[in-house]
């Protein structure tokens, strides 16, 4: 089974999400803060990680270095989705390694998961 | 009074939101007032006073009125500015802040209607839930047009720019508004789409245009009508139009269309819905892109909605 690490703050959101993909068939890994996430995803190995921003302890592109600089970790596909959508925020993402940017607002769960869906087909 | 009324004071006041002695108009007419009182009264004081020191007591005087009452006048310019800046800065923060809840709205619902598709539920329910989600989607556009406005006034409105293939785009559009269109009653056709070359733009952006333009056309056209889409090629650019059978602007209205939050008497009455922040936004990426956006309208005819956008380089080759 994919296993997806969500890591978001927001716990409306972070229900949302988790069960709409964990009906969708994949295996939900929950994360709430930047410290968490990296600890999750170091013990647990996700398939994706879908990444927040704006996240206490440490922030999105803090975890995303995090990720990137371990060998074990760095083939993980990172999909950012937070509701920063400036240029430079994108282009900061795009950097650090993520591979998807997606903007909370313009999403529907169904979109999310067919990105989501696209990315894993493409690193396999 | 005739100068109260010809520079139009209280309409000025009105206008701005602000007190009749705080307008630029009043200001300026006390500004010309004062230098006048000022130096007739010095003029009279110092032939009184047939002496050079007097003369130059005066003249101070003159220079301090004049530099104290311009000093007040820039200041509060000044204010007007920063206050103009606060309401932007106010409209982004909290079009921004409410984002995070939309989108839980927008997801839960969804989450629901996945839910509903399995289990069986009373018509109304569903129907309930799907106006829910409709609602939110349309709240969380308006939110979207308000930080884009916000953006633009700040000049924070920041557009991408790479080769995008604009007839991918329009298709896009037009399969979106499939349904309502149908509802309808509605005839889109988009032909003219042959050699149309890559364009030099923000995908997103471009795509926001188009589907604005789209949107207004049929929202504006009664049932049965018929709207047109071309893609042309011009020169450097790509010309993309939408024509419709619809309400039109009237004539008098023309030079206002793409103002913040205009929308033209005659739609009022029928069309409720409509902030009036659309072709204002789309104004704004098409001219960042070096496009021009342009219309013409006949009320009750109907109206033509056209931009251009440069060729990408890439296809010129």
């Amino acid at each position: 089974m994919t296993k997806i690490l969500i890591v978001e703050d927001e716990p409306m959101l972070h229900k949302a999400l988790a069960e709409f993909l964990a009906e969708d068939g994949f295996q939900i890994m929950s994360a709430f803060d930047g410290e968490e996430a990296v600890a999750l995803a170091k013990s647990k190995k996700p398939d994706l990680v879908l990444l927040d921003i704006i996240l206490p302890k440490k922030d999105g592109y803090e975890v995303l270095d995090e990720l990137k600089g371990d060998e074990k970790m760095q083939k993980i596909p990172i999909v950012l989705l937070t509701n920063l959508e400036s240029v430079e925020n994108i282009q900061k993402a795009f950097d650090k390694g993520a591979t998807t940017y997606l903007v909370k607002s313009n999403y529907k769960l169904e979109d999310i998961a067919k990105k989501i869906k696209e990315v894993l087909k493409n690193s396999k | 009074m005739w100068i109260v009324n010809d520079l139009n004071l209280k309409k000025q006041a009105r206008d701005l939101g602000i007190k009749f002695w705080q307008t630029p108009g009043f200001l300026f007419i006390m500004l010309g007032v004062l230098s006048v009182v000022v130096m007739t009264a010095t003029f009279y004081i110092s032939k009184n006073y047939d002496s050079p020191e007097m003369l130059v007591v005066a003249e101070s005087i003159v220079v301090i009125v004049i530099l104290s009452v311009g000093n007040f006048v820039i200041s509060l310019i000044e204010q007007m500015i920063r206050l103009n800046r606060m309401k932007s800065e106010f409209v982004s923060v909290a079009s921004h802040q409410l984002r995070t809840p939309l989108s839980a709205i927008r997801w839960e619902t969804e989450l629901l209607l996945s839910k509903f598709r399995k289990e069986s539920v009373s018509t109304k329910q569903r129907q309930s839930i799907e106006n829910i989600n409709t609602l939110s989607g349309k709240m969380t556009k308006l939110v979207n047009d308000l930080l884009d406005v916000a953006r633009i006034d700040q000049g924070r409105l920041i557009i991408r720019k790479m080769p995008v293939n604009i007839v991918e785009l329009v298709e896009e559009a037009v399969t979106g508004v499939s349904t309502i269109v149908k509802m309808r009653n509605i005839e889109v056709v988009f032909k003219d789409k042959k050699n149309i070359p890559l364009v030099f733009g923000d995908p997103e952006k471009i795509r926001m245009v188009i589907e604005n333009l789209l949107n207004n056309s049929i929202k504006y056209t009664t049932n049965h009508g018929k709207i047109e889409i071309k893609l042309l090629k011009k020169g450097d650019f790509v010309v993309f139009s939408v024509k419709d059978n619809g309400v039109g602007i009237p004539l008098e209205q023309h030079d206002r269309v793409f103002d913040k939050f205009f929308r033209s008497d005659n739609v009022v009455k029928y069309q409720t819905e409509g902030t009036g922040l659309g072709l204002y936004i789309a104004k704004n990426i098409i001219e960042q892109l070096n496009g021009k956006i342009w219309f013409d309208s006949v009320e009750n005819l109907g109206s033509i909605f056209s931009f251009s956008v440069p060729i990408s380089r890439k296809s010129k080759k």
